[in-house]
């Protein structure tokens, strides 16, 4: 009975080829890529003149959208390693999900770094001059041990269904096949391999969280380490972390919906993953109020001279639209909908995990232009379109075609590996017949 | 307009450097008791036979007389390390800034900055409702503690031992972190094509001259340590007609504006003198000199809408 | 509409004006002066200056050539050329050809001649120089005396009535050795001064060099002299440049930093490396375990 248990849950979580709707997707995202390629490519040969920023708003969408894809990657972290180490037994099947979208996220985050510098082609000196002081050399290599990281994390948990799929009735038939074997034909499910992996894994938990932790923080002192109203914080560490998980976990929600529907997973993605994760995002988005209040309130509270502009700003002035949105959209509206047993089931919990990123994404923006268009001396003796910012299309193209290309990335990973563990799923499974 | 300029561009920049550099003061570097210990002057070992007021024939290094016939131009190095035994130092004065701009107009030039950007601004400030206003020029303030530097990845924008911040827009990767970090909004950026004439792009990049700029990299005031090694005034301090700004080396305790010469420390003490934004303990190398027994008023002609921001 | 009327007028005069420099190019006043400096009667220079008047304002004249001779032009009286910088000026130094005819006189006519370029006409301009020189000499109390003399009659004789400045040498210019700007000579052609100018910064061993001058006196030109005394403070110079920063250079870095940055990475590398390293292991087994 239990091998054709096995070969049920082997059969629904092999990957899968694209459907009609599946290469239709595939090709949206392929347009958008090139259309952001087509941006950076003109942005190259003309310099970053195309771009709307200038010498007050010097940092524009480039950044803010970097700071996105940091934070949504550190989901790999808290679903993978947190949820783990916490002994937290549902969260299984949603580990790859998880570490898939951080290796997507970061990827993005670094080439959309490259994006935003002046000169691209020197990026060489960073390892040639490199200064040690310096906020951005830090970030260069927290990014790339992250990025290590989470691929060694993809990879170890991946040995079992690699061997799995390696034994499958239609192994010849699997277009992979070769690749599979490659790095997964040594498993040979022993039991010193497992207990080796084991605690690999456990040993990789462990250390992925400073690392996760390390990357958005250092990403937040790459504000916080300026004078600059609105990023002189001493919270800008922990506030930065805590929307990274909310916009991360917002992330999962939104991949576990599509994924269930694409790939029907109904029984493997159930109502009860909906619930807990749920709670979560609830859990998160409260602790991110907490630091919006303390981010917002303090400063407000004092009203110093530099800060008054920028905060009336934000809240009343000019920028008072998007910020009131990006605090419902991000916050309110998802702890009002999950709040509720009714609001975690699978699709209004979709809705709020889109409203989670949605409003993150602005609120990203929000920490990076404000700032720069309230500087200490008042803003003088530039040309008029220097005093404001608004994305012109090649940032918009080339943001629009980095966000379609970490989804890119998401789909072909789940068009290549099994997006759910299915050794994991199948021993989770036998410990639950046996209890 | 009518053009001053009898030569081709190219002829005159060929005759600024062989002729360019004249001052009255005609220093002799040849002194052995030339203050400090600076390698501001090596001898080139060419010498020049000329004649003394007594009819005497006397033997000259080349380099020790000015203007220097030819100047060597400064290795990256060597303008990475500045002048040895050199503190610059600028003192500006608010007393007598009527927003003339020519101090900007002569920078601008000098330096080929992109239209419509400016090293040197001079803002009308007004620090509350019923205080006075005023005119304040804002150079790079060369910090003793430049927070654009702190952030730098690359050492593209360095503090040299003689103070003076510069950036190697030959090393700059344009991240404009510098820009972020910088609280006096001093640092401009390249965003396009710098728009220079062959001539002036074609010249060999340095950064104590900071031409020609280059697209995608970091520009600022420099302080001209390029005149200051041929014992020249920065531009806008000579360019300015009402000597608002001063400049010299603290370790000499001496500034000026080319006309006036003044104790930097008398100076400072009793005009009470004082530096921007102490409190973020950044430290700068120049020093104002408070807006108090104007003579003229403050008019302010400019747009409204660059001024309406307080 | 009379403000409109007026506008539209210096329009077409401008206009017209345009057109007029478009086609025919009509040359402008140059204005050439010449001064003479004698630098610590030591070596002597001319130092030319051209500029030229645009819209009732001066503007300096670059990029001209311009020729030097002492006395008249012509080809043997000829000291140099330069052509004159974005300031509009020109420098040239006395050289030791002319020694035969400068031991002939004690006072000397000197003559610069700009080129005759399309913009501007051939202009002269001259200066009369009388030999002259300073002395300066020190006394207790940091008392200073200058003395202006002049050659005549093959001898240096003082002269009374000559302006002078009485200064320390700087960097970029030089410092009134006190509150007085200038001194006038008396019948002995002296002038004496107090140094008032307490602990300035000297050089390594304290010691100032003082400056007597005059600027562009009408009979002798710019003539100045020097004297190096012990008046001012050691100069030591101490230089944070090799100092552990924040803000210094690359491998500056403060050794709290680096000790806390190679300690993180080394750890965790050291765990990325040992990770690396099962999947090797994990391949051994495979191998070994079929």
């Amino acid at each position: 009975m239990e091998s054709s248990v096995q070969q049920k849950i082997i059969q629904d979580l092999l990957p899968q080829k694209f459907g009609r709707k599946g290469k239709l997707w595939v090709a949206g995202l392929l347009f958008f890529c090139a259309l952001g390629l087509a941006a950076y490519i003109h942005q190259l040969s003309k310099g970053l003149v195309v771009t709307a920023m200038r010498d007050y708003a010097s940092w524009g969408i480039y950044i803010s959208n970097f700071v996105f894809f940091v934070a949504i990657s550190l989901v790999g972290s808290l679903i993978s390693a947190v949820l783990k180490l916490s002994n937290v037994q549902w969260s299984t099947p949603l580990t790859r999900i998880a570490e898939i979208i951080a290796i997507a996220a970061i990827t993005f985050a670094a080439l959309i770094i490259i994006v935003d510098m002046g000169r691209p082609e020197r990026f060489y000196n960073l390892f040639l001059h490199g200064r040690l002081q310096s906020p951005i050399i830090w970030d260069v290599i927290v990014i790339t041990t992250y990025f290590i990281i989470s691929i060694l994390f993809l990879y170890f948990p991946l040995l079992p269904d690699f061997n799995l799929m390696l034994h499958t009735e239609k192994k010849q038939q699997l277009p992979f096949y070769k690749f599979y074997r490659f790095f997964g034909g040594f498993w040979k499910n022993t039991a010193k391999q497992i207990k080796v992996n084991k605690r690999a894994i456990n040993l990789m938990a462990i250390t992925i969280i400073p690392v996760a932790f390390s990357i958005h923080t250092v990403t937040s002192w790459l504000f916080a380490t300026t004078y600059r109203p609105g990023w002189d914080s001493t919270n800008f560490g922990a506030y930065f972390i805590s929307g990274a998980f909310l916009v991360g976990a917002g992330g999962v929600v939104i991949a576990m919906y599509v994924l269930r529907r694409a790939y029907s997973l109904d029984k493997y993605i159930t109502f009860y993953h909906f619930d807990r994760i749920g709670k979560i995002l609830v859990m998160l988005a409260l602790i991110y109020l907490y630091f919006n209040v303390n981010e917002f309130l303090v400063p407000a509270f004092k009203m110093k001279k530099a800060e008054e502009e920028h905060l009336m700003g934000l809240f009343n002035g000019e920028y008072a639209g998007i910020f009131w949105f990006a605090i419902t959209s991000s916050m309110l509206l998802p702890i009002l909908i999950l709040v509720f047993r009714k609001g975690r089931r699978p699709l209004p919990a979709f809705i709020a995990g889109s409203l989670v990123v949605v409003g993150s994404w602005f609120k990203r923006y929000l920490i990076v232009t404000p700032t720069l268009l309230h500087p200490f001396l008042p803003m003088h003796d530039v040309p008029s379109d220097y005093l404001r910012y608004f994305p012109s299309w090649e940032e918009w193209a080339i943001a629009i075609g980095s966000l379609a290309g970490m989804l890119l990335i998401v789909t072909l990973f789940a068009r290549i590996i099994p997006i759910i563990p299915i050794q994991e799923t199948i021993t989770e499974i036998e410990k639950h017949e046996k209890v | 307009m009518m053009n001053t300029n009898d030569t081709s561009r190219r002829e005159f920049l060929a005759a600024g450097l062989l002729a360019g550099v004249a001052l009255a003061g005609c220093s002799s570097r040849s002194n052995p008791f030339q203050t400090g210990d600076t390698d501001l002057v090596k001898p080139s070992g060419k010498m020049v036979k000329l004649l003394s007021v007594d009819g005497e024939v006397i033997e000259v290094d080349e380099a020790f007389l000015k203007p220097v016939p030819d100047l060597p131009p400064v290795s990256n190095e060597a303008a990475r390390a500045g002048i040895k035994g050199k503190k610059f130092v600028m003192v500006i004065d608010l007393s007598r800034c009527k927003s003339l701009k020519k101090c900007q107009t002569a920078c601008n030039h000098m330096h080929q900055v992109h239209p419509g950007q400016n090293w040197i601004k001079v803002y009308p400030m007004q620090d509350a409702d019923h205080t006075a206003p005023y005119w304040q020029p804002t150079t790079c303030m060369h910090c003793d503690e430049p927070p654009c530097v702190k952030v730098c990845p690359v050492d593209a924008t360095f503090k040299r031992q003689d103070g003076i911040v510069l950036i190697d827009s030959d090393r700059c990767i344009g991240c404009r972190f510098c820009m972020a970090a910088c609280p006096y909004s001093t640092r401009v950026f390249n965003w396009g094509d710098p728009g220079l004439s062959p001539e002036v792009a074609a010249q060999p990049y340095s950064c104590e001259t900071s031409i020609p700029q280059k697209v995608g990299t970091v520009g600022k005031c420099d302080f001209c340590p390029d005149m200051v090694r041929e014992g020249k005034l920065p531009h806008c301090v000579s360019a300015c007609p009402n000597g608002v700004f001063m400049f010299g080396d603290i370790l000499e305790d001496t500034v000026t504006n080319g006309d006036e010469t003044f104790r930097f420390s008398d100076l400072i003490r009793d005009k009470a003198g004082y530096r921007l934004m102490e409190d973020l303990g950044t430290k700068p190398s120049v020093y104002y000199l408070p807006p108090v027994n104007r003579n003229f008023p403050f008019k302010n002609e400019e747009g409204a809408e660059q001024t309406k921001k307080s | 509409m009379r403000k409109y009327n007026y506008i539209l007028l210096i329009t077409i005069l401008v206009g017209l004006a345009g057109h007029v420099s478009y086609s025919q190019t009509p040359k402008n006043d140059l204005n050439l002066s010449l001064g003479y400096y004698n630098d610590n009667n030591h070596f002597q220079y001319l130092k030319a200056n051209a500029k030229t008047k645009i819209d009732r304002k001066f503007q300096m004249v670059p990029g001209i050539s311009l020729t030097f001779y002492l006395g008249s032009e012509s080809p043997e009286n000829l000291l140099g050329r330069a052509i004159s910088d974005d300031k509009g000026d020109a420098v040239v130094f006395i050289p030791a050809s002319i020694k035969a005819a400068w031991d002939k006189s004690a006072k000397h006519s000197f003559t610069v001649v700009s080129a005759n370029t399309p913009l501007y006409d051939q202009t002269k301009a001259t200066a009369d120089v009388t030999r002259a020189k300073i002395k300066i000499d020190t006394g207790e109390d940091r008392k200073i005396t200058a003395t202006f003399l002049e050659w005549k009659d093959s001898a240096w004789v003082p002269v009374k009535g000559v302006d002078m400045k009485i200064a320390v040498r700087r960097l970029d210019a030089d410092l009134n050795v006190n509150e007085t700007a200038t001194y006038t000579t008396d019948s002995l052609g002296n002038v004496s001064a107090d140094f008032k100018r307490d602990s300035l910064p000297g050089d390594e061993k304290g010691n100032l060099i003082l400056v007597a001058k005059t600027e562009d006196n009408e009979t002798y030109g710019s003539v100045s002299s020097q004297k190096a005394v012990p008046w001012g403070t050691a100069f030591k110079y101490v230089s944070h440049f090799d100092k552990r920063t924040l803000f210094a250079r690359r491998g500056r870095s403060p050794i709290w930093l680096e000790l806390m940055a190679y300690g993180i990475i080394v750890a965790v590398w050291g765990v990325l490396f040992y990770l690396v390293m099962q999947i090797r292991k994990l391949k051994e087994l495979g191998v070994s375990g079929a």
